[in-house]
């Protein structure tokens, strides 16, 4: 059940922080956006990642809560990347 | 890889050389590090694979009592092996289903092997009666020690790759600039542009593990690489004993009393042990000159649960059962050792992390393979005569068909070696291995005949052949087909049935890819560029 909440913070702490960036932007909404929300899904992310690190660290220690968070977080953005992959070439297609 | 096709005025700069340095280091020793991370990731689950190579052994419903486990297999290597001056069991655990123990033989001639191995059952105390096999451990063993060399060789190629990998990692780093401001960025259908944002993205993403596993690697065998330390610190018979309890569980033998006396209760012994560690958290028995008067038992913690390989270890009188010495502390040196051993292992995992190991490193297999093949779609495309490419470009380019797909047909072939070498074969176990090597030359030999593309398309078809098969050849030839393992609650066979298919579906979408693949000879940016033709696996 922590695998999975952590994971889930990790999943949507990276969609936040890829949100916040200038190309996921422009495939996604067509133009930047503002620069506060872009402040908030960065800070947002930011805190969502660290949660994830404090939910695991406060249930297994540092050593093993560390080693898990780091599979949680290289997972997280790959699946994060898998799907604005797809969501990239289904945009691709449409047009 | 360096993306930055412009000139610089002002002669090469860091970026630049890095870069070089980076295509080389990868490249030379690409193919072995390509094995080495591919094996080692399926070693994250080598006990599961051991359980499934040894398919006359009953799936285990829960671990039994390790006490008892450790007794009856210790009567029955008082018997097999008298006068063996040590001998060490794993214990059975929630991931295997077998006592493995390993003795040395006693008053062995020079050039002769002196120790022995067997895998016991925990039921009966016997030698276990299912056919003959290294199981997951041929895996593992190759990936940090190959075969058909002696083991120190394999060792000393191992770090040299690994070192290899750890320049090739640093020097990554420093190429490839934007690794912020890119981490997100995935060009299809570019060419070679879309082939390194593969390779950054399986690099980045999981960066801390490469990292940290190549490193960690390299410690798990630094004694070998840099003994002098060791060699300057260590002087006599004392200081090394002292050395050894600080690195491992596994006591020397000192001089036996000539004095016969047998084992006190070795049950007893590991009671002791478990009211320590819990029911479960025993990992090892350990008896040195069992049956003489000066005999020392060591009952040793299991790796689960805690980062760290360092011994703890309870040292018993093995006559009376008397507990001599409580080991559970280490130095910080050989703590920072065994925390760095342990990461590499992972021993210490629960189901989902171990997962997490399976899946990051094989992210690090498929950095390495882009790697690879991103060497031949770069120069591809600057070949002068595509049809007929220089004999560098050919090496490299057949290398990496046997290294990569033909690496997954021969590994997909040894789990078949396993279900069909009849049982009664001589030597099976190691015919098994033959095996593996076999196919893998056939693959090699069949990539330099066949054109370049169809050999990648065939190859990556017969992995997933092989792959997708396999359950159903376990299903003809054992009684544990997947609905009866899926029925019986199986999970250990039920899960390699699925991984068989995921990984076949993989190979399949990497054949379909390929196949539809045309190959540019023109710089990529020239062209206009179809979905289809923007594949994933550009190689061909």
């Amino acid at each position: 059940m922590i695998h999975l909440s952590s994971f889930i913070l990790c999943l949507t702490g990276f969609a936040a922080l890829a949100f916040a960036m200038d190309r996921p932007q422009h495939d996604l909404f067509g133009r930047p956006l503002p620069a506060p929300a872009t402040l908030a899904l960065r800070v947002g992310g930011a805190v969502s990642l660290l949660g994830a690190l404090g939910l695991l660290v406060s249930w297994q220690g540092w050593g093993l809560g560390l080693v898990m968070f780091s599979g949680h977080t290289s997972l997280g953005a790959g699946v994060v990347h898998g799907a604005l992959i797809i969501r990239q070439r289904r945009a691709a297609r449409s047009n | 890889m360096t993306t930055d096709q412009q000139a610089r005025p002002d002669g090469r700069g860091l970026r630049q050389s890095m870069s070089d340095l980076h295509t080389w280091v990868g490249l030379l020793l690409g193919w072995v590090l390509y094995a080495m991370f591919l094996t080692g990731t399926v070693s994250y689950f080598k006990d599961e694979l051991s359980q499934w190579m040894r398919p006359e052994l009953p799936a285990q419903s829960g671990v039994p009592d390790q006490a008892v486990v450790a007794q009856r297999v210790a009567d029955e290597l008082v018997a097999l092996v008298p006068g063996s001056p040590q001998w060490s069991l794993r214990l059975p655990d929630a991931r295997n289903n077998s006592v493995y123990a390993f003795w040395r033989t006693a008053g062995a001639a020079p050039g002769q092997r002196g120790f022995g191995e067997g895998n016991f059952d925990p039921a009966t105390g016997q030698t276990v009666s299912s056919r003959a096999t290294l199981g997951g451990d041929f895996f593992y063993r190759f990936h940090f020690q190959f075969h058909y060399m002696p083991v120190v060789w394999g060792r000393w190629i191992a770090g040299v790759a690994a070192m290899f990998m750890l320049v090739a990692i640093v020097s990554g780093v420093i190429t490839h600039k934007k690794i912020f401001v890119d981490f997100f960025t995935f060009r299809w259908g570019k060419g070679q542009r879309s082939w390194l944002d593969a390779h950054n993205a399986l690099s980045v993403f999981g960066l801390p593990f490469h990292a940290m596993i190549t490193y960690t690697g390299l410690v798990t065998l630094m004694a070998l690489y840099m003994p002098w330390g060791q060699q300057a610190g260590i002087k006599t018979a004392a200081d090394r004993q002292q050395l050894n309890a600080e690195l491992s569980a596994f006591i020397q033998p000192g001089k036996p009393s000539g004095e016969k006396a047998p084992l006190a209760s070795i049950e007893d012994m590991v009671r002791h042990a478990q009211e320590r560690w819990g029911r479960d958290g025993v990992g090892r028995v350990t008896a040195t000159h069992p049956g003489d008067a000066a005999a020392r038992v060591a009952v040793a913690r299991g790796d689960g649960g805690r980062v760290s390989m360092s011994p703890q270890y309870l040292e018993f009188e093995g006559t009376t059962g008397k507990l001599l010495a409580v080991h559970e502390g280490v130095g910080p040196a050989a703590e920072t050792r065994g925390v760095l051993y342990a990461l590499h292992l992972g021993r210490f995992s629960d189901l989902v992390t171990r997962w997490l190991y399976f899946l990051v490193s094989l992210a690090g297999t498929a950095m390495v393979g882009t790697g690879l093949v991103m060497w031949t779609v770069k120069r591809r495309q600057k070949l002068p005569d595509p049809a007929r490419p220089h004999v560098g470009f050919h090496v490299v380019e057949r290398l990496n068909i046997a290294s990569i797909a033909g690496l997954s047909v021969a590994m997909a072939a040894f789990l078949w070696a396993n279900r069909l070498l009849p049982e009664t074969l001589a030597e099976r176990a190691n015919w098994e291995i033959h095996s593996f090597f076999i196919v893998w030359a056939l693959t090699l030999l069949h990539g330099v005949l066949r054109p370049a593309k169809k050999a990648w398309v065939e190859q990556l078809w017969l992995a997933a052949a092989l792959l997708a098969l396999l359950p159903m050849l376990n299903a003809a030839t054992t009684q544990r087909p997947f609905w009866r393992s899926l029925a019986d609650g199986d999970w250990v066979f039920v899960g390699m049935d699925l991984m068989c298919w995921a990984l076949a579906a993989l190979h399949a979408v990497l054949a379909l890819r390929t196949l539809r693949h045309q190959p540019k000879t023109r710089p990529a940016r020239k062209t206009v560029n179809k979905p289809a033709g923007g594949a994933v696996l550009r190689e061909g």
